[in-house]
């Protein structure tokens, strides 16, 4: 140590610090990581087993006999289980991509016209799209089933794609909105110039830089709508109708849950937004992180 | 190229006036400039003769087409941006490729005519970077590289040089007024810089708080300013203005200040303070036209040194006359000491004279 300089002693003391940091980061992970790692893995290893096997106490952590039966049942079109299943897949599929496509359209223009035109009401309308989620969403619930009701659209998918949309539009909006502000106007401007119209200007120079924005509001949209539980609960009474998370319900039973294949069924449901993500993600990180391009 | 003509324009936001009735005349081949300080409407005179903001008021016409209804991309006019604006997703290539794109030309044809303005702009060796991958100045290259892959009817350009460091931007000066002799163009060029648009331009339009103050030659604009706003703008370090009293009337009048001294003014400069509208004038006096006595003078006035600064060519001190500072210039010989009593004399052939009340210049009644 002696023949340390001053500044070589500040900096390994700095770097010590670092160092302290980053295992405190790891720690601090590495919980995260097993509180939501071991739930997803148990409910794997019991989609596993057999109905017998999934009842043992002690439990068994990993099935004596792994059987994949599970989830060829759920995929059998001749299984009754697996064509409700598929159904119930398919009626997801369907909300939450429409859902998806539809809060593109709607948030890119609105965003854009919120961040580069100024109109009568602007700062009003912008704050009253964000009041939305200032509320949770269960207390719209009775109003929008009355509502629903009076367009005649209970019992449709519908009543659950307008409503996904009003959850998830107020935060797209929101996010594609800071990516637009970030973007310069001369970036537009001189597209226009250089011969654009006003729509290529967007089409051609600004919405590719606001593809990350996209993306994350996809995901987002789809998500949200995948997941949705208690609206198509109460909007949907019709079982070929139903969304996944509704459906997986009647895998509970008044005398025996069969909770292999529950397990199955939510494994095969979070499989979609495993893979849109894993996907997607850098795009994601980089909605979050970064808001916008820097021209 | 073309001329470009702006005729009583005027844009507003809500009450503010940005632009308040310009007209003025761009000839075919001319460099103008417009300069004036920030906030004084530069950048929106040039995005309405581009046609990207709508106008308030008045007429712009860009060869002998009356463009005020027209669309920007059909005004057939390039663009340079302060922040160059490069499109950042695309190599530079695209960029330069892009306007020839939106004007349908065939791929042959625009990878000929890339090639060449590249080539003119020494970028060659960039096509295939991203605009992040580049240094200020290449930027600025490929921006005008943008500007000039298309011929268009006239250039317009936003303080380009103002993002470079101060050897590039010296350098580039001299590029982009040899790009303009060899191109013959028409450009418009909005600078808060006075010295490039004195270096660079034609004509200069001086504006301030969206009015166009003077349109003329720089030398004219030097020579003879309209008024004292154009008269303290223009010019390095900045003419010395200061405010004087008329004494006496008829073809001799002298000029006296609050604090009691006077001097005696020609005849032509006498016939100038008759015009004035009161008894009020500013007197206006470049470095250049005063001399600077280290005793009593006949016709000088007296002051009191306040700074001095030695530049090696010349030195340039700060003298108080009365409340007013004026700027004086010496050999660097001359040696100067803070608060030594000096006396100043004005070179009556080359000083100004603005009217007390409307800040004009006085012309010989
Ligand atoms: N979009 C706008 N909304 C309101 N005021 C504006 C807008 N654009 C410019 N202005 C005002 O117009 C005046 C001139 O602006 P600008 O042309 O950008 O000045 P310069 O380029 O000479 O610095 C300024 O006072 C500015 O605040
Ligand atoms: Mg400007």
């Amino acid at each position: 140590m002696s023949s340390m300089t001053h500044t070589e002693q500040l900096s390994v003391r700095s770097r010590r610090q670092i160092d302290g940091w980053r295992w405190t980061g790891r720690i601090f992970l590495a919980i995260l990581l097993i509180f939501t790692v071991v739930p997803i893995a148990w409910m794997f290893i019991t989609s596993l087993k057999t109905g017998f096997a999934a009842m043992q106490y002690p439990p068994q952590w990993w099935p004596a006999a792994p059987t994949l039966e599970n989830y060829t049942r759920l995929l059998d079109t001749r299984d009754s289980v697996g064509q409700d299943f598929l159904r119930y897949f398919f009626n997801s599929m369907y909300v939450s991509v429409l859902t998806t496509i539809l809060a593109i359209l709607v948030a890119v223009p609105a965003a854009y016209a919120f961040s580069r035109f100024s109109f009568p009401g602007r700062t009003f309308l912008f704050f009253a799209v964000l009041m939305r989620n200032m509320f949770p969403a269960v207390v719209f619930l009775v109003p929008l089933f009355i509502l629903m009701r009076v367009l005649g659209l209970v019992n449709t998918h519908g009543s659950l794609i307008l409503t996904y949309l009003t959850f998830g539009l107020p935060l797209a909006i929101w996010l594609l909105k800071g990516f637009y502000d970030n973007i310069p106007i001369q970036l537009e401007q001189a597209a226009r110039i250089d011969g654009a119209t006003r729509f290529q200007a967007f089409f051609f120079i600004v919405m590719p830089l606001s593809t990350p924005g996209i993306i994350a509001t996809a995901i987002y949209s789809f998500i949200g709508a995948w997941n949705e539980y208690i609206y198509a609960y109460t909007f949907l009474t019709r079982q070929d109708q139903m969304t996944l998370p509704v459906g997986i319900q009647r895998f509970f039973s008044e005398n025996a849950t069969d909770w292999p294949g529950l397990m199955a069924a939510t494994f095969m449901m979070s499989v979609p937004v495993v893979v849109l993500f894993l996907v997607l993600q850098k795009y994601f990180v980089r909605a979050l992180t970064e808001g916008a391009v820097k021209s | 190229m073309a001329e470009v003509i702006l005729n009583q324009v005027v844009k507003t936001y809500g009450s503010i006036y940005a632009v308040n009735h310009v007209s003025l005349t761009v000839a075919d081949g001319e460099f103008v400039a417009l300069v004036g300080p920030s906030g004084c409407g530069k950048t929106t005179t040039l995005n309405l003769i581009a046609g990207l903001i709508p106008m308030s008021g008045g007429d712009i016409y860009i060869g002998d087409k009356l463009v005020n209804d027209l669309d920007p991309k059909d005004r057939d006019i390039a663009m340079v941006f302060q922040n160059y604006a490069l499109y950042p997703n695309k190599t530079v290539f695209k960029n330069l490729a892009f306007p020839l794109q939106m004007r349908k030309l065939s791929k042959d044809v625009i990878d000929s005519k890339v090639m060449a303005a590249a080539k003119v702009l020494d970028i060659t060796h960039l096509l295939e970077r991203k605009p992040r991958e580049l240094s200020g100045g290449q930027q600025q290259r490929v921006a005008l590289g943008r500007a000039l892959v298309r011929d268009p009817r006239a250039f317009l350009m936003d303080e380009p040089l103002s993002n470079l460091d101060a050897k590039l931007r010296v350098q580039m000066r001299s590029e982009l007024k040899r790009f303009h002799h060899e191109l013959n163009a028409t450009v418009v060029y909005v600078t808060h810089d006075q010295l490039e648009a004195v270096t660079m331009s034609d004509k200069m339009a001086v504006m301030d708080g969206g009015y166009l103050q003077q349109y003329d030659t720089p030398k004219n604009v030097f020579d003879h300013p309209r008024n004292t706003f154009v008269a303290s703008f223009v010019g390095s370090p900045a003419m010395s203005l200061f405010p004087l009293e008329i004494i006496g009337a008829g073809t001799s009048v002298s000029l006296g200040s609050p604090e009691g001294w006077s001097f005696p003014l020609n005849e032509l400069n006498s016939r100038k303070a008759n015009a004035s509208t009161g008894k009020k004038v500013i007197l206006g006096a470049r470095h250049s036209t005063i001399t600077v006595h280290k005793t009593a003078h006949p016709g000088a006035v007296p002051g009191k040194v306040y700074t001095v600064e030695p530049t090696g060519d010349v030195t340039f001190a700060q003298v108080f006359v009365g409340d007013s500072i004026v700027v004086v210039s010496v050999e660097p010989q001359v040696m100067l000491r803070l608060d030594e009593p000096v006396w100043l004399e004005f070179d009556q052939d080359r000083m100004h004279l603005f009217d007390g009340q409307t800040q004009l210049a006085l012309n010989p009644a």
